[in-house]
């Protein structure tokens, strides 16, 4: 890997001098240097170095009460103990599951629907599905908490219409979960539904009409013409999703801040009551490290799989 | 009798489109109609607005910090992002366009630090803003946000297929490689700086839990802080208040939404090519 590159590079129109360095591009240096450095110092202190610092942290014993106290693998050692620590994995891991697949399938559905759509409903159709893209997290989870009020909520009056019985939702261990992915699917749908539509888009029509001569129209041109030619998009569709799955907090903090008894608790939540409600600083910089560590393997997982698929 | 393939794509396929976007924006409805009911009325399930109780927005806007909410995020969201565009045009424009010694190592150096998602981090970056004595402040709240390789990417790429006549032209007028850049570059780059300003004021104006982590002050609470402190009280939410606060505070999104949309389906397509 050739990092330093050669004189020869200077197809700019520098002279090339191969041992004394000209004015020109001397220049050139200087000014590159001045225009990264803003970004190399703002970027260095506010993402490399925090992340030195809680794998430095992680190495200590430290919160609100005791000073700073080298312990080694201590805090690791204990989270392999700690039951709720391992609760919180596992609700994430149910959110991810839940959610990721969902994502996928509804804004591919979506992205489909509206690239078959003709005519003056398809510009509107758009908007309409993209509008919710327009609200904050903190709205969406204040919508979210109106309409599933167990008691008066607007979704538990269409159940009643239904025949169904008002459900608890946020009030229940067993939906609340279910009701916050389900309002964080509701705000995500329409952007990967745009990314997806603009790489179906790029799909030369030729290809369409070449699979129906040989009799392939409909679900087959999908399955076999349409889904691979979207498997670069769908790769990065899928892991951008997981990884942000596993750092959903917004809405959580807002509509449930993990309850009712812990079930909503993801590892990031837990993290922040650590290190923000408890003062754990050392302790919820182990656990960071460590739900960082998980997110990278699965990221690599992730791409592997996926780009052997397609090889 | 069947309906043919081309009935129902033109009318079948429109009309499920546009039930399941009403079904979409059904939320978004249901708020703005029902902010506009009173405190006992709120919940009913009525589909029209019948009642138009304008006072909500008034006690919504005279009771809960919310201006002062709203010029603070407006404040934020606009320094951050006219800083970070001058800052991630200059870089990626240097990427792109400099040649210089380590130039693909710091650019991959500063790509890896999009690996680094912010809620692994929050914690040691709250420590550190706090150590640069930032916390509690407006300086808190918008210099970390600043920083972000995405923007610097996204520039970089833009400015690889810039035409080159352009600055051997400044060249040979005698402008500097900076006065290139801020003077004929930077101001050509409004098809890249458009979308990524939506986005990165966008982004912002959403931001909850860094406000939430650096500031404890009342007067620096950002909107989406103002309004989850009032879901997040005691026992009783007034919602038809709450509800009118919601919908102010998302005005300038739909605002933003409906005059530039796109420019927002723009920015949303180059963040998913790689």
């Amino acid at each position: 890997m050739a990092i330093r590159p050669s004189p020869s590079r200077l197809e700019g129109g520098s002279t090339v001098a191969p041992r004394r360095i000209s004015a020109r591009t001397r220049n050139e240096w200087f000014t590159a240097y001045g225009f990264l450095l803003p970004n190399i110092i703002g970027l260095f202190v506010f993402v490399f170095l925090p992340i030195l610092y809680a794998f430095y942290a992680s190495l200590h014993d430290w919160n609100a009460l005791s000073p700073k106290v080298f312990a080694g693998l201590d805090n690791y050692r204990k989270l392999l103990h700690d039951d709720e620590w391992w609760s919180s994995l596992k609700i994430t891991l149910l959110f991810s599951v839940v959610y990721v697949p969902l994502l996928y399938f509804l804004s591919l559905l979506s992205a489909l629907l509206m690239n078959a759509l003709r005519g003056w409903t398809t510009g509107l159709t758009r908007t309409l599905f993209l509008l919710p893209f327009a609200i904050t997290s903190v709205i969406s989870a204040i919508i979210g908490m109106f309409m599933l009020d167990p008691r008066n909520g607007i979704i538990n009056s269409l159940l009643g219409l239904a025949g169904i019985g008002p459900q608890q939702f946020l009030g229940s261990t067993s939906q609340a979960m279910y009701s916050v992915i389900g309002v964080i699917l509701w705000i995500n749908v329409g952007y990967n539904m745009i990314i997806f539509l603009s790489a179906i888009k790029e799909i030369p029509r030729d290809y369409y009409e070449a699979a129906s001569m040989d009799g392939a129209t409909g679900w087959k041109s999908f399955r076999y013409l349409t889904l691979p030619l979207l498997s670069e998009t769908s790769t990065f569709i899928l892991i951008v999703t997981t990884i942000g799955s596993f750092q959903a907090l917004d809405q959580i903090l807002v509509m449930t801040q993990g309850g009712p008894a812990n079930s909503t608790e993801v590892s990031v939540l837990y993290i922040y009551k650590q290190g923000f409600q408890f003062l754990n600083m050392g302790y919820a910089s182990s656990l960071a490290i460590a739900l960082f560590v998980i997110i990278f393997c699965l990221s690599l997982f992730q791409l592997k799989l996926f780009s052997r698929k397609q090889g | 009798m069947r309906p043919t393939v081309r009935t129902s794509n033109r009318i079948v396929l429109p009309t499920v489109g546009l039930i399941l976007g009403v079904c979409m924006v059904f939320p978004i409805y249901m708020m703005i109609i029902s902010s506009l009911r009173s405190e006992t009325t709120v919940f009913d399930f009525q589909l029209l607005p019948i009642e138009f109780h304008f006072s909500n927005f008034q006690e919504a806007w005279s009771g809960s910090g919310l201006p002062r909410s709203i010029v603070n995020s407006l404040f934020i969201s606009v320094t951050v992002t006219v800083v970070a565009m001058i800052f991630h045009a200059m870089s990626g424009y240097a990427l792109a366009r400099l040649h210089f010694p380590g130039r693909k190592l710091i650019f991959a150096w500063m790509l890896s630090t999009l690996m680094v998602p912010f809620s692994i981090i929050m914690l040691p970056l709250y420590l550190i803003t706090k150590d640069l004595g930032m916390a509690n402040s407006y300086w808190g709240l918008i210099v970390p946000s600043i920083f972000n390789a995405y923007g610097i990417f996204l520039f970089r790429q833009f400015y690889r297929d810039f035409p080159k006549e352009l600055e051997e032209a400044a060249y040979m007028e005698g402008l500097s490689l900076a006065g290139t850049f801020f003077r004929i570059a930077f101001p050509l780059s409004v098809p890249i700086i458009v979308p990524l300003t939506i986005g990165f004021f966008l982004a912002n104006w959403n931001s909850y839990l860094w406000p939430l982590i650096i500031t404890q002050d009342e007067k620096l609470w950002v909107i989406q802080l103002a309004l989850a402190h009032l879901v997040g009280g005691g026992y009783y939410t007034p919602w038809n208040v709450v509800l009118a606060a919601a919908v102010i505070a998302a005005i300038p999104t739909f605002i933003l939404f409906f005059l530039a949309q796109r420019y927002l389906v723009e920015g949303i397509k180059m963040s998913g090519i790689k």
